[in-house]
């Protein structure tokens, strides 16, 4: 009964695996201003990738249309085969500003997907837990955002972003206004928490040597409209080296390609 | 307690330490603390005052200048054998507050829910402010004469701290709604977050605080009408009341012992308010005034 049910659900997941989680086939106009033009990729279950693109390559709007919360001109982003709709399927989202609210405790504000979602409270709390404990901030579960640092309110963050069972989870620079050793710590981090809660996510930052460090994969964007210019495949194990020839060798290869559509 | 103004980032991420906690600590504004010996200077300054103002009184020694002395017992006596007709003056003092607790209340009932919706729609707000605007220079005595000929009883005094507390509270809501900041919106929509969702648990929350700022304010018009409405007449309990009947009798004592005791009762119900702010708004560090 088990192996048989194994074998249904294994294959089941197989099927699933060959088709992508999130296929994205747009492009967008505000009046007679092209931002995105093609913008066509798949997105494989529990894929971590890297968008990178230079400033004004129309990243805010990419993020809006992705997360659901405006629709692309032309073209749709689909999630398992539908369109995506923020009320319907779980999307999380980590801000590159501070986004925690400051009048709750850093328990309630990593619930506040499972809030709205109404988990009920004893599955909340257990998840809660859990994920404090992933991001250490174990100990601080009542202290309120002014109480702790940029960085521990970006774990929080996270936290939220990862205790649901989200998706797809859409991060916009989340590290850019910390400090370089607070980063690479929170780079490390977000890795961590994403191989015990895989999931899918797509990363957006202007920093090659982030994407590198963190991604399964690398789009390159173009700016004015944003097209795609490259589409680069990171096959390192992790943690990964940045000194490594390797790293280096792909890091390289990313700036050429980002340079050279700015040329 | 030695705190760092920057506390260094740790090297392990398993394990915060106090430091990350008291990193903001040193942003704060420091607050005045209410020491014991800032309670003595108040005891000191308050039996100066009245020991001057006693010895003022003697030297004058006229029944239109009365002193401590002379206005406690017309306190006492107010409160043991009541005025005039027998009342006393808790009864006196307790027909004030609720009447300003019933209009007060009807401020809050109206202003927020209004002040809510003006400030998510704010055309609704431009669109009408032909006749808002001018209402609330309209001051709640002004509304005396014609609460006079329409009510009588609780309703007008209701009516009355109506106006005069409904848009503090009212104005303190709508401009609250304008500085959700667009972020904590934006956390609710990216989560599936409906509407009402996001006013409850996005604007409402941070528009509370001035919601309070607003009833404080509302509460001080309030006390402020109640009085005057009071002396217009036509009702024998309230410290307004009271306190014109003993003008009438060239009772002065009496009559301050009213003006005290509303200075007192307006006191603490805005120090009440206070105290729930800070108890509502630990996460917040502003000093209120």
């Amino acid at each position: 009964m088990a192996m048989a049910g194994d074998l249904i659900s294994d294959s089941g997941n197989s099927s699933a695996a060959a088709a992508p989680k999130l296929r994205v086939d747009e492009s967008h106009c505000y009046g007679d201003f092209l931002v995105h033009e093609g913008i066509r990729f798949d997105v494989r279950e529990n894929e971590f990738l890297c968008v990178c693109g230079p400033s004004g390559c129309g990243k805010t709007t990419l993020l809006d249309i992705l997360s659901g919360n405006m629709k692309p001109t032309q073209g749709s982003v689909k999630l398992d085969g539908h369109e995506i709709n923020p009320r319907r399927d779980r999307v999380s989202f980590v801000f590159q500003e501070p986004s925690t609210l400051p009048w709750l405790t850093v328990r309630d504000n990593v619930s506040t997907g499972l809030r709205i979602r109404r988990t009920d409270a004893a599955e909340r709390d257990r998840q809660v837990d859990a994920i404090i404990g992933m991001v250490g901030l174990k100990g601080f579960e009542d202290h309120y955002p002014h109480q702790i640092s940029g960085g521990m309110k970006q774990r929080v963050a996270i936290a939220r972003a990862f205790v649901i069972d989200a998706d797809l989870i859409l991060m916009d620079e989340p590290f850019v206004s910390l400090d370089q050793p607070t980063r690479e710590r929170m780079q490390r981090e977000v890795l961590d928490v994403w191989e015990r809660r895989r999931r899918t996510v797509i990363f957006v930052t202007h920093n090659i040597e982030e994407a590198v460090f963190l991604g399964d994969r690398i789009i390159v964007l173009s700016t004015k409209p944003a097209r795609i210019v490259a589409d680069i495949a990171i096959p390192l194990d992790r943690p990964r080296d940045p000194l490594s020839t390797d790293f280096i060798a792909l890091r390289t290869q990313c700036s050429e390609k980002l340079h050279a559509m700015q040329a | 307690m030695a705190v760092p103004a920057t506390a260094p980032e740790r090297d392990d991420a398993a394990a915060p330490t106090a430091a990350d906690v008291t990193e903001t600590a040193a942003l704060k504004r420091p607050r005045v603390k209410k020491s014991v010996s800032t309670w003595l200077w108040n005891i000191a300054v308050l039996i100066v005052t009245l020991g001057l103002w006693q010895v003022a009184t003697a030297l004058v020694g006229s029944p239109f200048f009365p002193g401590p002395v002379a206005i406690a017992r017309a306190f006492v006596d107010l409160v043991q054998a009541g005025d005039t007709s027998g009342i006393t003056l808790w009864e006196h003092a307790w027909a004030s507050i609720t009447r300003v607790m019933v209009g007060f209340a009807l401020a809050i009932l109206f202003g927020v829910p209004l002040g809510i919706f003006m400030g998510l729609y704010p055309r609704t707000y431009e669109n009408s402010r032909v006749i808002l605007e001018p209402f609330r220079f309209i001051p709640p005595i002004a509304w005396i004469p014609l609460a006079i000929i329409f009510f009588s009883g609780m309703p007008r005094f209701a009516f009355l701290i109506f106006l005069g507390a409904f848009f503090p509270i009212f104005t303190a809501a709508m401009v609250g709604v304008a500085r959700v900041e667009p972020i904590h919106r934006k956390v609710g929509l990216v989560f599936g977050a409906s509407k009402s969702w996001i006013i409850r648990h996005i604007v409402l929350p941070t528009i509370l605080p001035d919601i309070l700022g607003g009833m404080r304010v509302g509460l001080g018009a309030a006390w402020l009408t109640i009085v005057a409405a009071e002396l217009a007449g036509g009702i024998s309990t309230g410290l307004g009341r009271m306190m014109v009947n003993y003008a009438e009798l060239v009772q002065i004592p009496q009559v301050v012992v009213g003006m005290l005791l509303i200075g007192a009762i307006g006191f603490l119900m805005n120090e009440a308010l206070l105290l729930l702010e800070k108890r509502l708004f630990r996460w917040r560090w502003q000093v209120t005034l």
